[in-house]
């Protein structure tokens, strides 16, 4: 079973140096972050599944279509509630919704799970090795980097050792397809024991691993990709710069692209 | 010559235990040669090695006594990722040892460590990688890798830190006889480079080929010596719980002169003194395992593709196995057992053909049923323990499956007396040895009396003593009428206890038959990457129909 979001697929996005995708993450946050029209905000999400598709990335987004769902639709059905807008539709005590608060609980279920979406594409394209190494690159210290990506690491083997866990157990004669939805999330809460004793034993044999061959977290080392920023990066980067140049001006100079102007 | 290690006055204790795990222990280790450490589970191998680099008492701390000396440098003193520039460790566990993304950084993320140019890290991963065999494996994630696999990758993976001392724990549990000879190759190569080897194992026939043998027990050092002497003698390998090797047996059970420590010398003794003279060999092809039962479990034209990583592990096999049998699966590493035995309990489902249980295909089965018919016995027993007592853990499954509480109390009682483990009720399974987790295993399966119970590597990690105990455990339940399927590396175990053996390679079948007929092939056995033991091959070559040294001795001194 793969539980890894990284695909070795060695399109334009995988050959991008980390540098350039970490800061091109974070110029999809910005964008994310500059509407709150639906419209506006649909555009954006439209140009994430854009790249997605030519980073072939769409299977991964395809395996956690649940997740991402989920948070457009909680999104869509929380939000309304706490925004208001001059145009009521329904009221009922203290909760009111209006057509405005409509519209922004949509585009605030885009932004969560678009904000998702742009995570996913990094991982999906950067191994965790180069993800490291970008961090150190752009300056983060490396017994932080270092942190940030072995706690990643550890997230799929985790999940793979869950899932020989369910697998034995199953074959033990464990029923998880019947039952209430709560019924069936207390049937996995005691494989969480032999997981959480495997985590223990996992974490402890992983830095003495680590160390046995020759890591130290602050010392200076050789990456064996190396790091070059080409013109592609710093293309993609001046694009994406420009993309939110011109929609900071659209919603700061023109008013456009927000249902409710006074939030973000 | 000058030592490379020396171990002075050794004694440590964990924290928090009072009997050390180490006493005492003195040692020396030549530049450029091979020691290798035998010993029964618990005597203290695995913690000698984690002295050798550092890491007792760095992260294992504890009563720390005496000193060991790397190259004139006392251990205790450095850090470990100081030590490791010299002395290269490889775990015994090694799923946490492989950490990286794909094989190739694996292998580079040691030199990367030592700050090298990225084109002698390039040469480096060039010279090692093909340890792991001839298909490209530089761009495959190490998680989906077999377990064979990942063993040749975390040995190969310190190899490329090319340090002056290299110390493996256990390093070939997991490896297929080619796989082992390979680890054995390397280590003669390393020698010539005048590199120093310790490898901890649990084999005594890699111990023919060192300069010098330790044999641990209970933490003190009870020998040290040439192999010939430490190896011949019967009485002190038995007193450490270590295998005697089987053609020591052999030639002391006969009366036989001289104790031969592999295949080429017991024939030139054999030969030189004319011990026995050679007979017909066996050359028949082989045969049905003698079973005529009803089929149990039939497999047609079974593929599969793991979906994630489309890496294809089955392509087209069939195969038929009757009530009654007792079948060893083996094969070269990554042949696809494991996947094969999965769908034998539905875990998996075929990508096209089927698996049929009782003459119905697994998929139509409930799980339930499935698991009423087929215990499937994990390769970790860490992967299925979960409860706090022993007894819950073995009445899981009966509870699963319904059983009412009185007869589950019956059943668990039952197969805990059958493991072994009567009395062991009330104790927390996670506080065991590992050789009695793997029994409480093997009995929370058992309780269910499952027709077919499938073993995945039941005595990987397992001294001697746990070894045939488990499998003697598992010829009980044969002769009780249990179907038994295990799947082994042991050439020795499968050889012993098996009625047929299938041999896998590259997700099909290369021979199948009676036991006996498909260790006559070596030649065919090679081609799966396979060798018999020393034992078997001698019997092959002498003509006789023996695989265990009783049956030799009985077949050759009548």
């Amino acid at each position: 079973m793969n539980i890894f979001l990284y695909l070795d697929r060695g399109t334009w996005a995988h050959r991008l140096d980390p540098r350039a995708k970490i800061l091109a993450v974070l110029l999809l946050f910005c964008l994310c972050l500059a509407f709150n029209h639906p419209l506006y905000m649909g555009a954006v999400t439209l140009l994430l599944l854009g790249i997605a598709t030519s980073a072939r990335a769409l299977p991964n987004l395809w395996r956690l279509r649940f997740l991402l769902l989920l948070l457009f639709f909680f999104g869509s059905l929380m939000w309304p509630l706490f925004a208001r807008g001059p145009t009521p539709l329904w009221t009922w005590g203290p909760l009111a919704v209006s057509r405005e608060s409509l519209l922004y609980g949509v585009a605030m279920g885009l932004r969560l799970s678009s904000f998702v979406m742009t995570g996913l594409l990094l991982l999906s394209t950067t191994r965790n090795e180069e993800l490291t190494h970008g961090l150190i690159g752009l300056g983060l210290p490396h017994p932080v980097a270092f942190a940030f990506s072995t706690a990643l690491r550890l997230i799929p083997t985790l999940a793979g050792a869950g899932a020989t866990i369910i697998q034995a157990q199953v074959s033990r004669g464990l029923d998880l397809g019947s039952g209430s939805v709560f019924r069936r999330m207390g049937k996995f809460i005691p494989q969480a024991v032999p997981l959480f004793l495997y985590a223990i034993r996992y974490t402890n044999l992983l830095a003495i691993a680590l160390e046995s061959r020759g890591f130290s977290p602050g010392a200076e080392r050789t990456f064996y990709y190396e790091l070059r920023m080409t013109r592609a990066d710093w293309g993609v980067i001046l694009l994406l710069s420009l993309l939110v140049a011109a929609a900071v001006s659209l919603r700061l100079g023109l008013g456009l692209g927000a249902v409710l102007p006074g939030r973000m | 010559m000058p030592a490379a290690v020396s171990i002075e006055d050794l004694t440590f204790a964990y924290r928090g235990q009072e009997i050390p795990a180490l006493r005492d222990i003195r040692g020396g280790v030549e530049e450029g040669s091979l020691v290798v450490i035998l010993g029964h589970g618990g005597a203290g191998k695995s913690t000698l090695c984690a002295c050798l680099n550092g890491i007792v008492p760095h992260f294992y701390r504890g009563a720390y006594r005496g000193r060991v000396m790397v190259k004139g440098r006392e251990v205790a003193r450095q850090r470990v990722a100081e030590m490791s520039r010299q002395v290269g460790l490889v775990l015994q566990d090694f799923e946490p040892q492989l950490f990286s993304t794909n094989v190739e950084l694996e292998l580079a993320f040691g030199p990367e460590n030592l700050g090298l140019p990225r084109e002698e890290i390039a040469a480096r991963i060039e010279r090692y990688l093909p340890f792991l065999g001839p298909a490209d494996f530089r761009r495959r994630e190490p998680a989906t890798l077999s377990g064979g696999q990942k063993q040749r990758l975390a040995i190969s993976s310190v190899l490329t830190l090319e340090p002056e001392i290299l110390a493996m724990d256990e390093p070939t549990t997991d490896l297929d006889p080619q796989g082992r000879e390979e680890v054995l190759q390397i280590a003669r190569r390393l020698r010539e480079e005048k590199r120093t080897l310790i490898v901890v194992d649990y084999d005594p026939e890699t111990g023919a080929q060192a300069d010098q043998v330790w044999l641990l027990r209970e933490g003190r050092m009870a020998a040290q010596g040439p192999p010939e002497e430490i190896l011949g003698n019967r009485e002190i390998l038995q007193a450490c719980g270590v295998k005697v090797p089987p053609l020591v047996e052999l030639f002391a059970s006969l009366g036989w002169p001289g104790r031969p420590l592999n295949f080429e010398g017991a024939v030139r003794l054999i030969q030189e003194e004319n011990l026995a003279r050679r007979r017909a060999p066996l050359s028949h092809p082989p045969s049905p395992s003698g079973v005529s039962g009803p089929f149990l479990l039939q497999v047609e034209d079974l593929s599969y593709l793991y979906p994630a990583h489309g890496i294809r592990a089955l392509r087209g096999l069939n195969l038929g196995i009757r009530e009654g049998e007792f079948v060893a699966l083996i094969g070269q590493n990554g042949s696809g057992k494991t996947t094969l035995a999965k769908h034998f309990n539905g875990l998996l489902k075929p990508s096209s053909g089927r698996v049929l249980l009782r003459g119905k295909a697994t998929t139509e089965h409930q799980q339930r049923e499935i698991s009423r018919l087929v215990g499937y016995v994990f390769q970790n027993p860490d992967h299925q323990i979960f409860c706090n007592t022993v007894y819950e853990e073995v009445a899981f499954g009966l509870k699963m499956l319904g059983e009412p509480p009185g007869s589950v109390e019956s059943r668990v009682s039952e197969a805990l007396e059958t493991v072994g483990l009567a009395g062991y009720e009330q104790k927390v399974p996670f506080a065991l040895s590992k050789g009695e987790r793997q029994r409480v295993a093997v009995a929370s399966v058992l309780a269910v009396r499952p027709e077919v119970m499938v073993l995945d590597e039941p005595t990987t990690g397992l001294d001697e003593r746990s070894q045939r105990s488990l499998m003697e455990m598992l010829r009980t339940f044969h002769r009780r009428g249990h179907t038994i399927i295990i799947i082994t590396h042991s050439m020795d175990l499968a050889a012993e206890y098996a009625t047929r053996a299938v041999v896998m390679k590259d997700g099909g079948i290369l021979l199948d038959g009676a036991t006996r007929e498909v260790f006559a092939r070596e030649e065919k056995l090679k081609e799966a990457s396979l060798r018999p033991s020393a034992l078997v091959r001698l019997s092959n070559w002498l003509g006789t129909r023996a695989l265990t040294v009783k049956q030799m001795a009985e077949e050759l001194g009548a």
